[in-house]
């Protein structure tokens, strides 16, 4: 075994840790942090924290959602319609006196079907997930008012609560979280997900199943839509049926923010992660600083240029 | 042991092997050489599993073998490390090697220390310096294709073809490629070395074979033959490809390039282009014709050297400035670069020169139909219409809509990049006529081709470049396709 | 045979007649559908979004695509208001206000040309940007005030057509005669059909690309003025809904979203269709929202159909070949 580098660093994950490339955004994060706790009085506190979590929970999970969904080179626009169909079509079963045991696997499951026609179109038929989804969302959101006629649901029974209140929201996100981090890290499945949006035509060739694992991602989206709406529910304690608006948009911010490449084949869960407390902590920020909250749009806006800039940077540089 | 039999294969227009049979020994390096065009790359397409749909029979050790994908190509022993590498850069060495075949634990979840054993193996058995959990676009081009090596040898793949390995490599990394291809060979594997470069070959191959015009004209054992018969075998053919007589017509110095460099392009290229003759620019892949050619139209930028037009120094940023100034470029990539192809015949014509129908400020469409019924006419382009989608012309005729595009510019220098690729005989012989009646008039023609024969049959000088070095220039009367062959090819010049 | 020509007016006839369906049914089934007042009413409404739709055709013909046109909208509303609160007279707030669309077309047409960024990233995150500012401008409110000679303008017809969808009319036309009939017209769709070629042909594709997205910003504008008008106030929600619907129904009226091919006529039919069966449905007492679902099912449908067949068709292709060639492997084993 003569001249091949032994590789010493080799962290658990089986990479280098200096290829850590979430670098830049955990450093922005930390440099938001820093800044923030020290013009604000009250900022570094375990409650202002708390509140930030609490925060971006549910647009946080069906951000991981959206970043496996972004990384085989696709997207998905129609995640907060799928989040407000599985909360509002599910909750008829509310109404309908369902138990509870049914209710949430049956909302579930309509995340489950609507990510699966979204997995579905996009690969059966060459247009872009951009307009398939467009065209979804339009179908979901139109056939909630259809089937809701704008009417909310409301009062929720109490056990419908548990789901939303004290640290649940963050167990769920932190499980989902840890277990995506695990699969795109680790298991072939992950791995394969990167090759797809790295180059599509090479993992056809290999032998990567693209279609099926296209449409799993679809469907995992759809799922997490449903999970986040049911969290949604838990906290809020009624159900609208104009839930889940902007949800893509802030979905797809926090996986660009992030570092993802929009273009697909790299970019990681961590950094969407990190994208998300970003954006949650300048909102808080702003928010403490009695800055009118109607700048977020704007910082979230040159947030994601800035984050694409450098990304087309990299892109260039290859 | 491959053997081919009785393969054909046709696209629309053309065919690209015509009955070919031959037989590549087991752990044999075998190389395969012919000029563009003559089948090379079908054949590879075919053995890789790429195309399925062919006539004849392919064996290997004296089974039949339809492979219905490259997958399929792969899991039967056949690997191909394309010129197009097809390595995913944000994946590690390791993950590239694997992929598709990835070693699992349970659930799924990949078993790292297996795959970082066996990459190390894989690597350190080609001598290979290359930490397998680095990023693979992070790898020299190279080294990349080292990694490419290494996933054929963990596919445990029987026989590897290999297009074009040396064309994107500093001559240092070719030194470095021949070692490993003969610890390929140790381990049994059978090679099929596809290279233009004829020193090459000799270098590194036990047998060669050459392929002309789709057809398979023989193969020699190394020592049984030199490059003069190889080059021989690639370019002779019974010239029954018809050319129209030429005069020399040459007037005044138009176009006068001087010391032209592009970093990685082209180096120091200088020449002279006369009113009425037509400059032939013979090469082989890689040469820098195109990026040449591109730049003195101002589609690219020139680092150093000068350009002249009618002895007055010009620099193009943008090709509005070359065709203002009477310089046309017609583009070797018809689709990518030629074509509007969802566009009508008219609006592909009439895009260079809107100022022509579009005196005050709106289009002129009677006028835009008389100019472009002209030149459809004038040049026999087949269409209904000429409201006609452009994408559903044949290839000669698109061709031809292009031609006239160019011609709509009234310019004084044409520069046709491969104008003939891809188009029928009888089509190409009009192209040639248009060529030479442009010359009638005192327009000056850079003719690119990578078709020696119409090079030879067509151009009033030839300029052999190699490398992006302009070699040697031939005078129409003292070339030859051996003579020109060998200096395309890296030899000495007679 | 495929001329341009055929397939485009095809899709145009195909368009008029659904909408002719959509009125005959509609007048069949409700008796206040065919009046003046309904139909002067659906003028008025479909004016602005018309008028975004124009301005989105021309971005996508360029081979982009506009999503911001909603929050350049609000931004002229916001802004004319603004001003004219602040006591500046009537007309430079009106300028101020088309200004501002122009500003926003060329961020968007650097952020796309100069630092070559996908338009679709970049137009959302323009969106958020504008949006936001329009947040802060009006503090969330509504504003109200603007002067009675001009808000009196929505009450305005000619010929008995609201005066407001006449200049809708106007920009169309100007729109239609620009990429019909201009060169630059014609180097916009090259520019979409085929970048490098059209680089190549010697077009300043730059050029080309910087002026679809300041016309676009301009446009909406002038749609966000109209907005104004005739709701006699500044919202900062006006147009939030605008990307989805526009881009729907302009992609459903023949405009390919890779660019290269579209057509002003087109959209505004699909607006039409679209903003008919809205007022149809509630005139009919139905769910409007099911303008929305099928909207959704027509676009994919559109934007699929060539695919769909050949998809089918491939399908069954597929199963014929793997019969054939597992009768041929049976046959070699014996």
């Amino acid at each position: 075994m003569k001249n091949v580098k032994q590789n010493n660093y080799a962290s658990r994950f089986g990479r280098s840790l200096w290829e850590v490339k979430e670098l830049p955004i955990i450093l922005y994060v930390a440099v938001m942090i820093i800044v923030f706790s020290f013009v604000i009085p009250g900022f570094f506190s375990i409650k202002n924290f708390e509140n930030i979590s609490r925060q971006i929970t549910t647009i946080g999970i069906v951000s991981l959602g959206m970043t496996l969904v972004i990384l085989t080179g696709g997207i998905d626009l129609s995640v907060g319609a799928i989040l407000s169909f599985a909360i509002n079509i599910g909750g008829q079963g509310i109404i309908l006196g369902w138990p509870m045991w049914i209710v949430y696997p049956f909302m579930l499951m309509l995340g489950f079907i609507l990510g699966w026609i979204n997995g579905f179109l996009t690969t059966r038929i060459a247009v872009p997930a951009l307009i398939i989804t467009l065209g979804t969302m339009n179908i979901y959101r139109g056939t909630i008012m259809v089937i809701t006629k704008g009417k909310y649901i409301t009062p929720i029974p109490t056990a419908y609560d548990f789901i939303g209140g004290g640290y649940i929201p963050f167990i769920i996100f932190a499980i989902v979280l840890v277990l995506f981090i695990f699969i795109t890290l680790r298991t072939k499945f992950g791995r394969n997900l990167y090759a797809i949006g790295g180059g599509e035509v090479s993992s056809l060739y290999s032998g990567v199943p693209v279609r099926k694992y296209k449409m799993v991602v679809y469907i995992v989206s759809g799922i997490l839509s449903a999970l986040a709406g049911m969290i949604l529910v838990g906290k809020s304690g009624f159900i609208q049926p104009q839930a889940g608006l902007n949800y893509d948009l802030n979905a797809i911010a926090a996986v660009v923010i992030g570092g993802t490449s929009i273009f697909g084949g790299s970019g990681s869960i961590l950094g969407t992660f990190l994208g998300a407390i970003l954006m949650g902590l300048i909102l808080a920020g702003l928010t403490m600083l009695a800055i009118n909250p109607y700048w977020q749009g704007l910082i979230t806006g040159f947030l994601i240029i800035f984050a694409i800039s450098i990304d087309s940077i990299r892109q260039m540089r290859r | 042991m491959v053997t081919v039999r009785n393969v054909s294969k046709s696209f629309p227009g053309v065919k690209a092997l015509d009955d070919v049979s031959m037989t590549i020994k087991t752990g044999e390096v075998h190389g395969l050489v012919g000029e563009n065009g003559a089948g090379k790359s079908t054949l590879i397409k075919i053995l890789s599993g790429i195309y399925s749909d062919y006539d004849g029979e392919i064996f290997i050790d004296n089974s039949i073998i339809e492979f219905s994908s490259v997958h399929d190509a792969q899991r039967n022993g056949v690997a191909t490390i394309f010129q197009e590498l097809t390595t995913i850069p944000e994946l590690t060495v390791a993950e590239n090697m694997f992929l598709g075949r990835e070693p699992m634990k349970f659930a799924g979840i990949l078993d790292f220390d297996r795959m970082k054993e066996i990459s190390l193996k894989t690597l350190s058995f080609l001598d290979a310096d290359i930490d397998p959990s680095v990023i693979v676009g992070k790898l020299s081009i190279a080294n990349q294709q080292i990694v490419e090596i290494c996933k054929a040898l963990v596919l445990n793949s029987k026989i590897i073809i290999m297009d074009e390995p040396t064309s994107s490599l500093t001559e240092h990394e070719i030194k470095g490629l021949f070692p490993l291809i003969n610890r390929l060979q140790e381990k049994g594997i059978t090679i099929l070395y596809v290279s233009h470069k004829i020193d090459e070959i000799f270098e590194i191959c036990d047998t060669i074979s050459v392929f002309r015009d789709g057809k398979h004209v023989g193969t020699k054992d190394k020592n049984n033959t030199n490059s003069n018969e190889i080059i021989s075998m690639m370019v002779g053919r019974s010239l029954d490809m018809l050319f129209p007589e030429r005069e020399s017509n040459k007037k005044n110095l138009v176009l006068s390039v001087k010391n032209i460099s592009k970093e990685d392009e082209f180096e120091n290229v200088s020449f002279d282009l006369y009113e009425g003759e037509i400059l032939g620019f013979a090469g082989l892949i890689g040469a820098g014709r195109t990026e040449m050619a591109k730049a003195i139209f101002g589609a690219s930028r020139i680092d150093s050297g000068q350009v002249e037009l009618y002895e007055k120094s010009k620099h193009f940023n943008h090709p509005q400035q070359a065709l203002s100034n009477g310089i046309a470029y017609l583009s070797e990539d018809r689709k990518g670069e030629g074509l509007m192809l969802n566009l009508s015949v008219r609006e592909n014509i009439s895009v260079s020169n809107l100022k022509k129908i579009a005196k005050r400020f709106f289009i002129n469409k009677k006028y835009e139909k008389e100019i472009v019924n002209f030149y459809s006419n004038k040049f026999k382009i087949k269409m209904v219409h000429i409201d006609q989608i452009v994408e559903s012309l044949s290839g000669g005729n698109q061709q031809k809509v292009i031609i006239s595009r160019l011609l709509m510019t009234e310019s004084r220098v044409f520069i046709f990049d491969e104008p003939t690729r891809g188009i029928d005989v009888g089509a190409k012989y009009e192209i040639y006529k248009i060529m030479d009646d442009l010359t009638q008039e005192g327009k000056g023609i850079i003719f690119i081709s990578s078709e020696l024969p119409e090079v030879l049959g067509i151009s009033d000088r030839i300029m052999c470049m190699l490398e992006g070095k302009l070699i040697k220039i031939f005078n129409k009367d003292e070339a030859n396709p051996e003579k020109v062959m060998r200096v395309l090819t890296g030899g000495e010049a007679t | 045979m495929r001329t341009q020509l055929n397939s485009h007016v095809k899709l145009l006839i195909v368009l008029a007649a659904v909408n002719i369906v959509i009125i005959s049914i509609l007048t069949i089934l409700s008796p206040t559908f065919m009046t003046y007042g309904n139909l002067s009413s659906v003028m008025q409404r479909m004016s602005e979004l018309a008028m975004l739709a124009i301005a989105e055709t021309i971005v996508l013909i360029s081979g982009g695509i506009d999503l911001s046109i909603g929050a350049t909208m609000a931004l002229a509303g916001a802004v004319s208001g603004i001003l004219y609160k602040l006591g500046i007279p009537l007309e430079y707030c009106i300028i101020a206000a088309l200004l501002s669309g122009v500003g926003v077309g060329l961020l968007n047409g650097f952020l796309v040309v100069e630092m070559k960024l996908q338009p679709f990233i970049v137009t959302i995150a323009t969106m958020t940007i504008i949006r936001s500012i329009v947040y802060a401008l009006l503090q969330g409110n509504v504003l109200t005030g603007f002067p009675a000679k001009y808000v009196d303008l929505g009450y305005v017809y000619i010929f008995k057509i609201p005066l407001l969808f006449i200049i809708m009319i106007f920009f169309a036309v100007l729109a239609i005669l620009l990429l019909k009939k201009t060169s630059l017209g014609r180097r916009i769709f090259s520019v979409g059909a085929n970048e490098n070629t059209a680089y190549i042909s010697g077009i300043y594709v730059k050029r080309i690309k910087y002026f679809a997205y300041i016309a676009s910003g301009f446009i909406c504008a002038a749609a966000g003025l109209l907005f104004c008008i005739r709701i006699r106030a500044s919202i900062p929600d006006a147009g939030i809904n605008a990307p989805l619907e526009v881009i729907s129904a302009v992609l459903i009226g023949g405009t390919a979203i890779t660019g290269g091919k579209g057509s002003v006529v087109g959209s505004l039919l699909g607006i039409l269709a679209m903003y008919l069966l809205l007022n149809g449905f509630s005139l009919l007492g139905l769910n409007p929202f099911w303008e929305v679902i099928i909207l959704g099912i027509i676009l994919i449908y559109v934007v699929g159909q060539e695919n769909i067949s050949k998809n089918i068709k491939g399908l069954i292709v597929n199963i014929i070949k793997s019969r054939k060639s597992a009768a041929k492997a049976s046959l070699s084993e014996r």
